[in-house]
């Protein structure tokens, strides 16, 4: 087992912290419009397709688990190093890094789309991107445990917005979710393959296991924190399915925050607009892990500061913005991304599994054979 | 600190620079609080607007203005070239539809409002008798914001429960729902009064019948559950059971206040849809004419078992008139949707199945109290 990451302790995080991570990666642009994307193939039993999604995020984390466990402190870039060699892993590295780049990427233009559409028309895409850059980079340069600070708040101060649902429960009708299952099993599978943009982010796990103090404890967090994530967007797309009608969900764009455009309160009319803009402090532990996971990588292949590691990476991601301007460019970014993070998140961390042991039993093996002779 | 002066000093400028987006300051707009479309006379639509302009020195004033063009956006491009103030949408709180517009349908209404991020879907939305036009230009003696009043109106009355809600995203949910169509109040112009007059039965967004406002606390009994609603009615001589035969030789009228309301339907019947619709109302007497002895328990039962059968009458005359115009406003088909399995409706099969469908009506109608004098 080559490549361990010797950290210093002034670098790990508590472990229970996990939950925070994780839980806060993977809520994000998502939750405000995945109802639609589901509901065109599983109709009313979406939910369904949620919840299995939800059971698959954990499978998949408890494959992920298996593979760090064997190699104790390294984290996904060292594992790839091992498993396929020098050449081999490097260019599968620079992919990962890649697959970073384009979530960061479209996680930040879907939320200047939101903004754009729902309050500020007028202001430039490049401008909100410079502005929320700063922040991030602001973030970013307080290193891991500032990351992981940012992720702690950012969940437990947007906890308020959770019982935001029980207002359009007011005109909800459980009517709407029956007949249960009568979708047929090929499309509600469908709508949970259309989860991944979503329900994606809980891949950090790979990258910041060897800053966790206490490895022993990391399956309980890590699959509290993926249980919290199903339950909210569960309870949001049962919500969303018994407030709209079967067109009308299809037609809505961000249909969480139409939900919440019902809401008005004495000292504030139009609550969605407050929600879009809170959106900022869910999106910004996203926006963090994955520059930082992106860092992590790079610093495998070449010898790079973070400081100048960071302003390449948003100069490239403000790149980016000038040249993506219309819904339809986002939604095919969307789309393509999805489908390579599918193969990437839910299928890839099974297979290195299954190479990871295969590789140990062998060269266990080997030694053993050393050892005899 | 000098990492922080690094960082703030770009944020700073940013933050600054935000204050140079378009400002919507309230005395250099216009606010629109109520639209109203007609079908217009050269172009497809005529729209008739109420905007308050805010004024720091002098009172609020409130114009109403009528332009004509295709769109809905291209009347505000009218309207704005009228007016000395920009205007804005964002407290817009009711739509008008003419009556001849909603015979055509309100599809695009309803999709214009919806797509607009600036308009609530909190929005109420109302028929008028014949054109909104003449109804808001009309000087009102003791209105002073037609806009206002008119959403006050509305909203007192949708609040109290006398009224069916018709808001946006309930307009919305029944258009696009396979198995309920829109239904909103109507309202008109009665002399130096805007009143509630009527409930439009819709059909794929076109307006095909009313009913009169009266029986909109029947629309709202199948509808939904509700909580309180006063409601009067008169139970004719030859209807009324012996024991209170006796007490009068003329009709009895009734007021009581709902407390609450169950509807519970099911659907019995899949070939040929029959329902049974279980309406349970919690009530308090509040009046009767003549009197009668409530602290007698057998003429309270005498008299619940008079008003269960007035309103199932009454409840029945109300589905047989929606069945003829094939406007399901109560949302049978929701029900038949929910349960039967891959039943494949769509808007124009259950619109068959609606005209002979049949609903077995069991009100269960009970007196909880009545005021504090026998």
């Amino acid at each position: 087992m080559k490549n361990p990451l010797q950290l210093n302790p002034k670098d790990m995080v508590n472990t229970y912290l996990l939950f925070f991570v994780m839980h806060s990666a993977q809520i994000g642009v998502g939750v405000q419009g995945f109802q639609r994307i589901v509901f065109q193939d599983a109709k009313h039993d979406a939910w369904i397709s949620v919840l299995l999604a939800g059971i698959a995020t954990h499978i998949v984390t408890f494959f992920m688990i298996k593979t760090l466990e064997i190699y104790g402190a390294n984290d996904l870039y060292g594992i790839q190093q091992d498993i396929f060699g020098k050449l081999i892993g490097n260019v599968l590295n620079i992919l990962y890094i890649f697959y970073c780049f384009m979530s960061f990427f479209s996680i930040l233009r879907n939320y200047i789309e939101v903004i754009q559409a729902w309050i500020f028309p007028s202001i430039s895409a490049w401008f909100l991107a410079i502005t929320l850059l700063i922040i991030i980079i602001y973030a970013f340069t307080g290193g891991l445990r500032v990351i992981v600070g940012v992720s702690f708040f950012s969940v437990v101060l947007s906890l308020w917005i959770i019982p935001m649902l029980a207002f359009p429960l007011k005109f909800s009708s459980i009517n709407s979710l029956l007949p249960v299952l009568e979708t047929d099993f090929r499309s509600i599978l469908k709508g949970a393959k259309s989860m991944t943009f979503t329900i994606i982010g809980f891949e950090i796990l790979m990258v910041i296991y060897p800053f966790l103090n206490d490895k022993k404890h990391v399956q309980k967090y890590a699959h509290l924190s993926l249980l919290a994530t199903t339950a909210i967007y569960v309870a949001v797309m049962a919500v969303s399915i018994t407030y709209y009608s079967n067109e009308e969900i299809v037609k809505t764009v961000w249909a969480t925050l139409t939900l919440f455009s019902f809401i008005s309160f004495p000292f504030i009319e139009r609550f969605e607009f407050m929600a879009v803009c809170f959106w900022m402090l869910i999106i910004l532990p996203n926006l963090c892990l994955y520059l930082w996971a992106a860092y992590r990588g790079a610093i495998r292949l070449v010898n790079i500061g973070h400081t100048k590691f960071v302003w390449l990476f948003a100069f490239f991601i403000f790149l980016g913005t000038l040249f993506v301007q219309t819904r339809i460019q986002i939604n095919a970014i969307n789309n393509q991304f999805a489908n390579i993070a599918f193969y990437a998140i839910f299928v890839y961390p099974i297979v290195l599994w299954i190479i990871a042991a295969l590789k140990k039993k062998i060269t266990t093996k080997k030694e053993q054979k050393n050892e005899q002779a | 600190m000098n990492k922080l002066k690094y960082f703030y000093s770009p944020l700073l400028a940013l933050v600054l620079l935000y204050g140079c987006v378009e400002t919507n300051i309230l005395d250099k707009v216009g606010l629109t609080t109520l639209v109203g479309y007609d079908v217009g006379t050269e172009k497809k639509i005529a729209a008739t607007v109420v905007i308050r302009e805010v004024n720091p020195e002098f009172q609020s004033n409130v114009e109403v203005l009528t332009t004509e063009n295709d769109t809905s956006k291209g009347n505000r491009i009218e309207a704005n070239h009228q007016l000395s103030k920009k205007v804005v949408v964002g407290q817009m709180r009711v739509v008008l539809f003419g009556e001849e517009l909603a015979k055509e349908g309100l599809r695009y209404f309803i999709d214009t409002n919806l797509e607009n991020a600036s308009v609530s879907n909190g929005i109420y939305m109302a028929v008028v008798e014949d054109r909104v036009a003449p109804l808001l230009e009309y000087e009102y003696e003791n209105i002073e914001d037609i806009g206002q009043h008119i959403f006050r109106l509305i909203e007192q009355n949708i609040e109290q429960e006398y009224m069916i809600s018709s808001t946006l995203h309930e307009v919305a949910r029944d258009y696009y729902s396979v198995g309920k169509d829109v239904a909103m109040p109507i309202i008109k112009r009665d002399k130096e009064l805007v009143k509630l007059s009527g409930v439009a039965l819709f059909k794929d967004g076109k307006m095909v019948s009313r009913l009169p406002a009266t029986d909109s606390f029947y629309v709202k009994i199948v509808r939904d559950t509700f909580k309180a609603g006063l409601y009067e009615t008169i139970l004719h001589h030859e209807d009324l059971p012996s024991a209170l035969q006796k007490i009068t030789t003329d009709d009895m009228t009734v007021a009581f206040d709902a407390i609450h309301s169950k509807r519970k339907v099911t659907l019995v019947n899949a070939a040929n849809p029959e329902f049974d619709l279980n309406v349970k109302i919690k009530a308090r007497i509040l009046e009767t004419y003549p009197d009668i002895n409530q602290g007698d328990p057998k003429s309270v039962a005498a008299l619940e078992k008079a008003i269960q059968n007035k309103l199932a009458k009454e409840l029945e005359k109300v589905i047989a008139q929606s069945q003829k115009v094939e406007s399901d406003i109560f949302g049978f088909g929701e029900i038949y949707r929910g349960s039967v399995r891959h039943a494949q409706l769509t808007k124009e099969k259950w619109h068959e199945m609606y005209k002979d469908m049949k609903v077995n009506i069991h009100v269960d109608f009970v007196v909880l109290r009545n005021g504090v004098f026998e």
